[in-house]
């Protein structure tokens, strides 16, 4: 279920963090507006540097912001200090207290809210019991693995009922497997407990998969804020394109009457019979296709109309697809893209010539000055 | 408008500025006001009144016109050179074999290496006269046996070795230190690229070590210019600037000519630091440590029995002075005969008669100082390395300054300080408290500093988002985590404390005499037994005070030197 609407719980408007003395200065964040809605489970993605970590440690207080406010059920936080937030949190490292048992760490909320003791036994209890931790209370926290340390910093920040969970990269720490299931686990208890939640994550696919909003960050900036979804096929900037998921980029030149048609540098000529409404709507003569690897069909060379011409360089096989690395353009600006099948194609070897059909209705045009925002690497 | 300052201040944090605050007011109170009165009476003759139109050079002069002065600065010059040479000579072989080779006993060699660091110098350094002196027992049996005698050892020989065998192991533990911490990767890729072992060593492990060869022989220097007490014992007319601030101090109650010879004291401490840092200006590495591997050792046999003698042959000579004070202690007359004759505990029945005063004032002036250097030490290390302000300077100058001025600079500084003017504390314990406390308090802030730095400050965080006020995150996070680093800059100050001497004699009056004083006053007039029965029960204390803190600690005692 989306949360398409809702009550807008945590308001953050124009945050401008600036590091640094007078003569090194660094912009960590370059206004960044946001609009949290109750309940969802928010995730603030992007690369390392752009200012999502910032974002969530200026909603917690730890960081003070240079400008903006942060407005918290219509309460003004920006200048609160964290202690008197009423905000749960999960750190990177987890930062369980290492001289305390399991049951002190997870308590440790409720003995500072002057809990009474029958009820800090009570609801450590079922905390605990909601994580999928039992008979581990008496426990040091050295003495857990990192997957239980995960689930018990989890106990300890929701335990005390906060009104906001922050999650700083919970999974960075974790090996590839145990990340996937505790991803589930997180949305799982975040949906039982209702919590309002912000999800601080580099990596895009645990964004995609738990996530009831996303907002990519670049640069100190919010690029686009939307469904996963939304964010996966319609990103709006070639930057965002390239960052979430696979992603291949062709320049072209674009002529748009009834049925698109684009050249390449290459002379080759594709017409897309349909299209997306980015693709429909484009006006300029040049452009950058932006066509994800699925969206492509790799195929023994025939010389059919409409394909590009290449040459299969790379092939690996990855489980659910087998990804071809296809050499195009290759008499005049050779080009490598990744095309997806769903199982090998019959006859198609390394080395092998190949036509490369793009299917239109994924694909989308963007104009050609955001070419640098390409990353590099 | 009001709302808005209101909440500022709401949200003010005024811990940091308290501490610092605290910092500034030791800084100036204690060390800078001290120190400019210091400065400035160095350039008034004695007797003259301390104003502007008095200023004069006459106190520094006695450099260029006085043969005993002259000396005294070449002398001391001496002794800093030759103990920062033998120190390494010895130090860095030690350091090498017990690393890299497979000697046997590495762990014993370390905590024995450790020892002299804790001991004071001056208790074993009258014993090199029993042992290797014109009358002592090596020359007697030399003489009966072959027919000559060694060298005298009273003077500058006596001092070099003695203070040397105290401080070789700064060089041996900060090399060895780094030796073990180096990366072994770096060595290994060395070797796949066709480097010899020998060359490796040469090109790759050395240099990496340098920082800290030089870190420990600038330690070495500082501490052999300033030393007090092996001087005073085994010097005769050698004399040293601190023997002669003393001789100044107390012989001649002149504290403007001591002041003087203080600075020239300082002077050459600043100079060796200014050589170092360019020394290592161009040398300094930052390795990444990718694993938790082991340094790999030399499996060569001749190079692990040349070592394993070696390392056994300087510890057997660095302890043989307090082995023979604690022998010595239990027996009667050793000054009249060749060797100690009759075993008894009549030195203890004689100590526990008359000198019980000096052990309880030692005990009282030791605890009290090293407390306040915890709470204040502790408060210091968390300001510095959690929070960020601009003005760490202060907290610098008040944390370094009081570590490199040699003790018995730190002793007459206090005194002028606190002799007349806005605060008069001499003759009392508290001048005393007030010396131990400034010249200790580097020691806990060290050991709290490297403590701190182990904590991941997300746990903090993590304690003050779950709702704990900075004052609860403090005492029930922070400080319980930080107690090891506490506990162990605490008891190296206080065993160090125990025994202090240099600051010391500047310091004590009549009825404060401490354990130290008492001791070189019986040396002094010549009353061995006493003074090693006394020798004895201040190595029994020091040493019971460490192994109950490495009881409660679980580590050994090499690594809670590693700072000092």
């Amino acid at each position: 279920m989306k949360q398409e609407s809702g009550k807008i719980t945590l308001s953050i408007r124009n945050l401008i963090k600036v590091f640094g003395s007078k003569h090194a200065q660094v912009q960590a964040l370059d206004d960044v507006s946001l609009d949290i809605r109750e309940g969802e489970l928010f995730t603030l993605l992007g690369p390392s540097g752009c200012g999502k970590t910032t974002t969530l440690r200026c909603v917690a207080g730890f960081e003070k912001p240079t400008g903006g406010s942060i407005d918290f059920l219509g309460q003004d936080y920006t200048a609160i200090p964290p202690f008197r937030r009423n905000i749960g949190m999960v750190f990177q490292s987890y930062a369980l207290f290492p001289h305390m048992s399991i049951f002190e760490n997870v308590a440790y909320g409720l003995r500072i809210r002057k809990t009474p003791k029958r009820e800090i036994e009570e609801r450590v209890g079922r905390i605990i019991q909601l994580v999928g931790l039992e008979a581990t209370q008496k426990r040091k926290s050295s003495e857990l693995s990192g997957g239980q340390q995960q689930r018990i910093a989890l106990a300890r920040a929701l335990v005390y009922d906060p009104k906001l969970l922050l999650l700083d990269e919970p999974l960075s720490n974790l090996d590839a497997k145990l990340r996937v299931y505790m991803r589930e686990e997180i949305r799982r208890i975040q949906q039982q407990a209702r919590v309002t939640t912000i999800y601080v994550t580099h990596d895009q696919e645990e964004a995609l998969s738990i996530s009831d909003r996303i907002a990519v960050m670049h640069d100190g900036k919010v690029s686009q804020v939307g469904l996963p979804d939304e964010i996966y096929e319609n990103p709006n900037s070639i930057r965002v394109a390239d960052f979430i998921g696979q992603a291949n980029f062709l320049d072209c030149a674009v002529k748009n009457n009834g049925v698109t048609a684009l050249t390449f540098p290459s002379g080759e000529e594709i017409v897309l019979e349909t299209g997306s409404d980015s693709i429909r709507s484009f006006t300029r003569q040049e452009g950058i296709l932006f066509v994800r690897p699925e969206q492509m069909k790799v195929m023994a060379a025939a010389d059919q109309a409409n394909t590009l011409k290449g040459e299969v360089k790379v092939i690996l096989y990855l489980g659910s697809v087998v990804r071809y690395f296809v050499e195009i353009f290759q008499k005049t600006t050779p080009q490598e893209i990744m095309v997806d099948q769903d199982r090998r194609v019959r006859g198609v070897r390394v080395g092998d010539p190949v036509d490369v059909r793009l299917q239109g209705e994924g694909a989308k045009l963007f104009p050609s000055n955001q070419k640098n925002q390409l990353d590099q690497a | 408008m009001l709302a808005t300052i209101k909440k500022r201040l709401k949200s003010f944090e005024l811990t940091p500025y308290l501490v610092l605050g605290l910092a500034l007011i030791i800084l100036v109170l204690f060390i800078a006001y001290p120190l400019s009165k210091v400065v400035f009476n160095s350039f008034i003759k004695l007797g003259d009144e301390p104003s502007l139109k008095n200023l004069t050079l006459a106190n520094f002069s006695q450099f260029s016109t006085s043969n005993l002065y002259r000396s005294a600065l070449l002398n001391t010059l001496t002794v800093g050179f030759f103990c920062a040479l033998f120190s390494l000579l010895i130090g860095i072989p030690m350091a090498y074999f017990v690393a890299k080779t497979q000697a046997p006993f590495k762990a014993l060699f370390l905590t024995l290496g450790t020892l002299p660091l804790i001991l004071p110098p001056f208790v074993g350094a009258y014993s090199w006269i029993l042992l290797f002196g014109r009358q002592g027992l090596v020359n007697y049996f030399l003489n009966q046996g072959f027919g000559f005698t060694l060298p005298d050892i009273y003077g500058a020989p006596g001092v070099i070795i003695a203070i040397t065998m105290s401080t070789y192991p700064f060089v041996f533990l900060l090399t060895y230190g780094a030796l073990v911490s180096a990366d072994p990767f770096i060595e290994e890729s060395a070797e796949i690229m066709g480097a010899s072992r020998w060359r490796v060593t040469r090109t790759v492990t050395l240099p990496l070590v340098i920082p800290a060869i030089v870190a420990s022989t600038l330690i070495v220097f500082m501490r052999a210019i300033g030393n007090f007490g092996v001087p005073a014992i085994l010097g005769g007319n050698f004399y040293v600037l601190p023997t002669l601030i003393h001789f100044q101090v107390t012989g001649f109650f002149n504290l403007n000519a001591g002041g003087a010879i203080a600075m020239v004291n300082v002077a050459l401490v600043g100079f060796a630091i200014v050589l170092s840092q360019w020394v290592t200006a161009k040398r300094s590495y930052v390795t990444i440590t990718s694993t938790t591997q082991a340094a790999r050792t030399s499996s060569g046999r001749a190079l692990k029995w040349v070592g394993t003698i070696f390392c056994i042959m300087v510890i057997f000579f660095s302890l043989l002075p307090h082995l023979t004070v604690i022998v010595t202690s239990f027996t009667e007359g050793w000054a009249g005969t060749r060797y100690p004759t009759k075993f008894s505990f009549r030195n203890y029945r004689r100590i526990l008669e008359v000198a019980m005063t000096p052990i309880k004032n030692s005990l009282f002036l030791a605890t009290t100082a090293t407390l306040i250097a915890a709470v204040t030490g502790t408060l210091l290390s968390y300001v510095n390395v959690r929070k960020k302000f601009k003005a760490r300077w202060i907290l610098d100058l008040t944390i370094m300054l009081p570590f490199i001025l040699p003790g018995i600079v730190v002793g007459v500084a206090i005194l002028i300080g606190f002799s007349s003017g806005i605060l008069i504390l001499s003759g009392t314990w508290m001048i005393m408290v007030v010396a131990f406390f400034i010249r200790r308090m580097p020691y806990i802030f060290r050991s709290t500093t490297a403590s701190l730095s182990q904590i991941d400050v997300a746990v903090e965080e993590a304690s003050a988002i779950t709702g704990a006020s900075w004052l609860t995150t403090f005492r029930k996070i922070t400080l319980p985590l930080m107690a090891p680093g506490i506990l162990a800059g605490a008891v190296i100050s206080f065993s160090t404390l125990m025994g202090e001497l240099s600051t010391t004699v500047i310091l004590y009056s009549a009825r404060w005499k401490t354990i130290s004083v008492a001791i070189v006053e019986y040396l002094f007039s010549a009353t061995i037994g006493p003074a090693y029965a006394l020798g004895t029960i201040l190595i029994i204390l020091v040493l019971s005070a460490i192994a109950l803190a490495n009881r409660i600690l679980g580590r050994k005692m090499s690594q809670m030197f590693k700072m000092v």
